[in-house]
């Protein structure tokens, strides 16, 4: 596909500029100790990458990445089971559901409290919080799979395991990667919220940090820092979805 | 008479299928006696919803009947009869598989473990077969019913299982194509001597290809008429319907089947 230039681009460009000016202007005019300035922002990034930033920005991408990793793969596998286990899951049911009905983030000062405040209590809050995303959305893809097709790779002669590798987990990719795609935003809140709690590194440290301090213009750098790694984020995710599901969009 | 005479390779004793809705029964299938010899090619026909495509799902093992044995080889049915291949009439191609992969599937399993250039020449064939060269690398999705209809050939005939239950395989293809397949159906059956159980609506197909036609009465289902097809194999599906025996099994099979689908609700 080749995309062609749009004109509706130049205008967003204006607009992004006009709203930096309009904000660069209320800060020189305000004296700015509230609203900080674009410029002084970015002079602030420049310090900043020349700097200790990598070392903040690895740390919480670590922490996402690892979190992710782990939290995924429990979450899938157990839904993947449940599912093609009515049984197993209706018992299973009120503890899940108890659960998760706890604000995940609440078990953060509980986390810190059993691991410490370097990177483990955020990876395991991203991980319980990425498994009950990526569980119920591969719960209700593997209970919701095509009977007809299961029982035609069945009479075949497959195995189980070869109906659940050939059929169910195929059948439940769109699920998987629509949960990873909410489960992205989720393990970036988790893992920021760990570290404005108590951390030593971290964009939410960085955070936090600038906060108690009143510097407005760190705050809001550490913010932009968030705010591009959250932009990554979802692109990243995008380009993987539209990547793994090619024949769903086959039709179009 | 039917090839062979051997102890039937299918048999229906008194086997009936009620469906309980949530609030009523409905008989699909009143009790029949139906037996299948080895290397056999039974057509069923009847109007819609005369129970046809039930008994498919019964000598497949995916349903059970509500009363009545089915058995195959001489032992009862009551699980999946994994020596069947079933060609349903609805579409259960794996939509993320291209046309070539769906087609490979039965080879990948364990059972069968083929090896990767057979089973990718194997598949080549097949593709040529059902006249889909160029199609391999499309998605089902990308593919007309006609086309997935003959996927859904491809992927049945290709593991070869000694019996091939068949319901109303070629519905979705125009006219000449049908011929065409009706063709390598007689060629390959023959060949590899299977046992087929074939669902049609169309008397001329099952005339064309079967060696006995069993006629179904509207819903609830039962047995009309048995009559067996003498012609001459192999037959020439191209012009056997010019020919005076095919007309007059035509004609007698008609009478019995046109008050049939009078009565039948949905014509």
């Amino acid at each position: 596909m080749t995309r062609r230039f749009d004109p509706i681009v130049l205008w967003q460009i204006a607009v992004g500029v006009l709203l930096l000016a309009g904000w660069e202007a209320v800060g020189r005019l305000s004296g700015g100790a509230w609203t900080s300035r674009p410029t002084l922002i970015a002079a602030k990034l420049a310090v900043w990458l020349h700097g200790t930033l990598y070392i903040h920005v690895a740390t919480t991408l670590t922490e996402v990445v690892t979190g992710l990793l782990a939290g995924a793969t429990l979450g899938v596998l157990a839904g993947l089971l449940l599912g093609r286990a009515p049984i197993a899951a209706g018992i299973l049911r009120p503890i899940v559901v108890a659960f998760y009905s706890v604000p995940l983030v609440a078990l953060a000062p509980l986390f810190i409290m059993f691991f410490g405040l370097d990177m483990l209590p955020k990876i395991v809050l991203v991980t319980l919080v990425v498994f009950f995303l990526l569980f119920f959305n591969t719960f209700a893809g593997a209970s919701s799979v095509d009977q007809d097709l299961i029982a035609q790779v069945e009479l075949m002669g497959s195995t189980r395991r070869e109906m659940f590798q050939k059929v169910v987990a195929p059948a439940c990719m769109a699920w998987i990667i629509g949960g990873i795609k909410t489960a992205l935003p989720y393990a970036l809140v988790a893992a920021t919220t760990g570290e404005m709690l108590a951390a030593r590194r971290g964009l939410g440290f960085l955070l936090s940090d600038a906060a108690s301090q009143f510097d407005m213009t760190s705050l809001y750098a550490a913010l932009f820092i968030l705010m591009l790694l959250g932009l990554a984020v979802s692109e990243m995710a995008a380009w993987g979805e539209r990547h793994m599901l090619r024949w769903r969009h086959a039709a179009g | 008479m039917p090839r062979g005479d051997l102890a039937p390779k299918i048999s229906l004793a008194g086997v009936g299928k009620t469906f309980v809705t949530r609030d009523r029964e409905v008989e699909a299938l009143q009790p029949i006696d139906l037996a299948i010899l080895d290397h056999e090619f039974v057509a069923l026909v009847g109007p819609s919803g005369c129970g046809k495509s039930t008994i498919l799902n019964l000598i497949a093992g995916l349903l059970q009947p509500s009363g009545g044995v089915v058995s195959y080889d001489g032992m009862a049915v009551s699980e999946l009869n994994r020596q069947v291949g079933y060609m349903t009439q609805k579409d259960t191609l794996l939509p993320w598989r291209t046309a070539a992969d769906n087609i490979r599937i039965a080879l990948e399993l364990k059972c069968r473990a083929v090896p990767r250039a057979e089973a990718a020449a194997r598949v080549a064939q097949m593709i040529d077969l059902v006249g889909l060269t160029g199609f391999e690398r499309h998605y089902p999705a990308e593919l007309s019913g006609g086309m997935r209809k003959r996927v859904a050939l491809a992927r049945t005939l290709i593991y070869e299982p000694e019996t091939l239950l068949m319901d109303e395989p070629f519905g979705a293809l125009d006219a000449q194509l049908k011929l065409l397949m009706l063709d390598q159906l007689q060629e390959l059956t023959r060949q590899r001597r299977m046992t087929v159980v074939f669902v049609t609506h169309d008397l001329g197909e099952a005339i064309t290809l079967a060696d006995r036609v069993v006629v179904f009465s509207a819903r609830p289902g039962r047995i009309r008429t048995v009559r067996s097809v003498d012609l001459p194999r192999p037959r020439d599906v191209f012009r056997i319907r010019f020919t005076e025996d095919f007309s007059h099994l035509h004609e007698a099979l008609w009478d019995e089947l046109q008050d049939e689908v009078a009565r039948g609700t949905d014509v």
